[in-house]
């Protein structure tokens, strides 16, 4: 513990800085890059209001609006998970010639995916403009479940990282499993509503991507206050999950680099 | 005889890999048999110290876990057993190229690399027109590392840690950098920082002159032992009369 709250006071401004680098040769290699930011969750808004709302007929308020959250915080989560499983590797140049917590490598990831959903997330709010979605003190509601996100993201990629280096194809699996929880997570239809009960309500809340979604929307759609207790069962849990995660780096770190 | 300050000691390091080949799903699932683990020892109970202000080098074939030495004591690997003491000094590994981010431009990576040898930013900020200017790679500095020649590459790395002295400075292989211009004045510089009467130097290298010319003392690695250490001269040739058996 001790221990962590040094290095992330030394690595601290390093990961800010390595994060703003990463983003700015992102934006200078094509001028369109930020563009894509961007473009990209909303086309897939696009086709998704289109196959969901006409073709299967869901039908929600606002709902491409909805949709467009969901995406947007699934492209974040979903890029920190596959991000991570490789991330070592990925940076064997920096981590075979000086020492650095590996925890730090996840952390410059966090800022720049978390920077990429901060840009999407102004798009939510001019389109929740454009919707004419009401605005309230409900909208405060975004904080704890944004939080939530980036917590319960970290704590998996720090996991997903110590497991990377050491088993080889640990990415199909992990494909195969954000794959499944894409649509178990209700990105484009809601859970609560289209899973027959209880199960549509039971997978709200236990899937904490899921759960984190219905927080995001009910805050800036629908004008309902966040759930505290479950919110804070998630939260304890993510720390839980970034406290051993991190132990677990810390442990084992220094064979990782004979790994590569 | 006054005694010296020490800066770097040493005690009882082992370093090895031991079955470290990677686990995967699918092999696991295809194949029942358990694949047996290997153990290999690179460095066997290395003990020595270093005293402030001295210059070391390290000796041996290849293989003989050198540059695992170097490397733990850079931090990048943690010893199986023993132990490292630094006594507070910050250290930096001068191999061929620090960690670069390929994307990124020279500049940027100037930056981040002085924080990851413990600068902050202010720090390198103010020292990196000097590193720029060292590295001579005019306007390039703003492009990404990606498109640099492998001299310009590790003419950069080689200012970067240059420029930005560390208490103990670890050498690998000592460096022949960019075209015969370069060579010289990195050579020089890399003299003018080893001859630094505070700076305590480890250098591997292969070059006897090189050692003979610059070493205090001479440690001589065989299969992961301290086969000798002592006088620079006396370490060398029973060394050269070893190799050329």
């Amino acid at each position: 513990m001790k221990r962590f709250i040094k290095d992330i006071r030394k690595y601290f401004r390093y990961s800010v800085v390595s994060a703003r680098s990463q983003l700015r040769s992102e934006v200078a290699n094509s001028y369109l890059n930020w563009l894509w930011w961007v473009l990209e969750p909303f086309c897939f808004m696009l086709i998704y209001t289109f196959m969901f709302g006409y073709v299967f007929g869901a039908k929600e308020p606002y709902f491409p609006v909805f949709i467009f959250i969901g995406i947007s915080m699934w492209d974040f989560f979903n890029r920190m998970l596959k991000g991570s499983v490789k991330i070592v590797k990925n940076n064997k140049s920096i981590v075979s010639k000086v020492y650095l917590p590996k925890y730090i490598l996840v952390l410059t990831k966090l800022w720049v995916n978390g920077f990429k959903m901060l840009v999407s997330f102004i798009i939510v709010f001019l389109m929740m403009l454009v919707w004419n979605v009401p605005l309230s003190w409900y909208l405060l509601g975004a904080v704890p479940a944004a939080l939530l996100l980036l917590l319960f993201s970290f704590g998996c990629s720090c996991w997903l990282l110590h497991y990377g280096v050491f088993v080889e194809d640990l990415s199909n699996v992990v494909n195969i499993v954000l794959r499944m929880l894409f649509y178990l997570t209700g990105i484009f239809y809601n859970v609560a509503k289209r899973i027959p009960a209880p199960y549509g309500e039971l997978m709200t809340r236990y899937n904490p991507m899921a759960f984190i979604l219905v927080q995001m929307r009910n805050a800036l759609l629908y004008e309902k206050a966040p759930e505290w207790g479950l919110t804070a069962v998630w939260l304890f849990v993510s720390l839980l999950l970034t406290c051993t995660g991190i132990r677990k780096i810390y442990q084992s770190e220094n064979s990782y680099v004979k790994m590569i | 005889m006054e005694k010296k300050e020490i800066a770097l000691d040493v005690r009882g390091l082992c370093i090895s890999y031991q079955s470290l080949k990677s686990y995967s799903i699918k092999k696991n699932l295809l194949t029942f048999r358990k694949d047996k683990t290997e153990r290999f020892e690179a460095v066997k109970h290395v003990s020595f110290v270093v005293p402030k202000g001295n210059i070391l080098g390290i000796v041996g074939r290849n293989g003989s876990g050198k540059s695992t030495l170097l490397n733990a004591i850079a931090g990048i690997f943690a010893p199986d057993s023993g132990r490292i003491d630094l006594k507070g000094n910050s250290v930096s590994l001068l191999s061929i190229g620090v960690g670069f981010q390929k994307e990124l431009s020279g500049r940027e990576n100037i930056l981040l690399s002085g924080m990851l040898l413990g600068f902050t930013e202010k720090e390198v900020l103010e020292k990196s027109e000097e590193i720029i200017h060292f590295a001579e790679l005019g306007e390039f500095i703003d492009a990404p590392v990606r498109t640099y020649s492998s001299g310009m590459y590790s003419k950069l790395a080689f200012s970067i840690t240059a420029i930005l002295e560390t208490d103990i400075m670890l050498i690998d292989e000592v460096l022949s950098v960019g075209d015969s211009k370069f060579k010289k004045k990195s050579l020089n510089k890399m003299k003018h920082l080893i001859m630094d009467e505070d700076r305590t130097v480890l250098i591997v290298s292969h070059s006897s002159e090189t050692l003979a010319e610059l070493c205090d003392s001479v440690m001589w690695l065989h299969d992961g032992e301290v086969r000798m250490f002592g006088q620079t001269e006396e370490v060398l040739s029973s060394y050269e009369s070893f190799m050329s058996r």
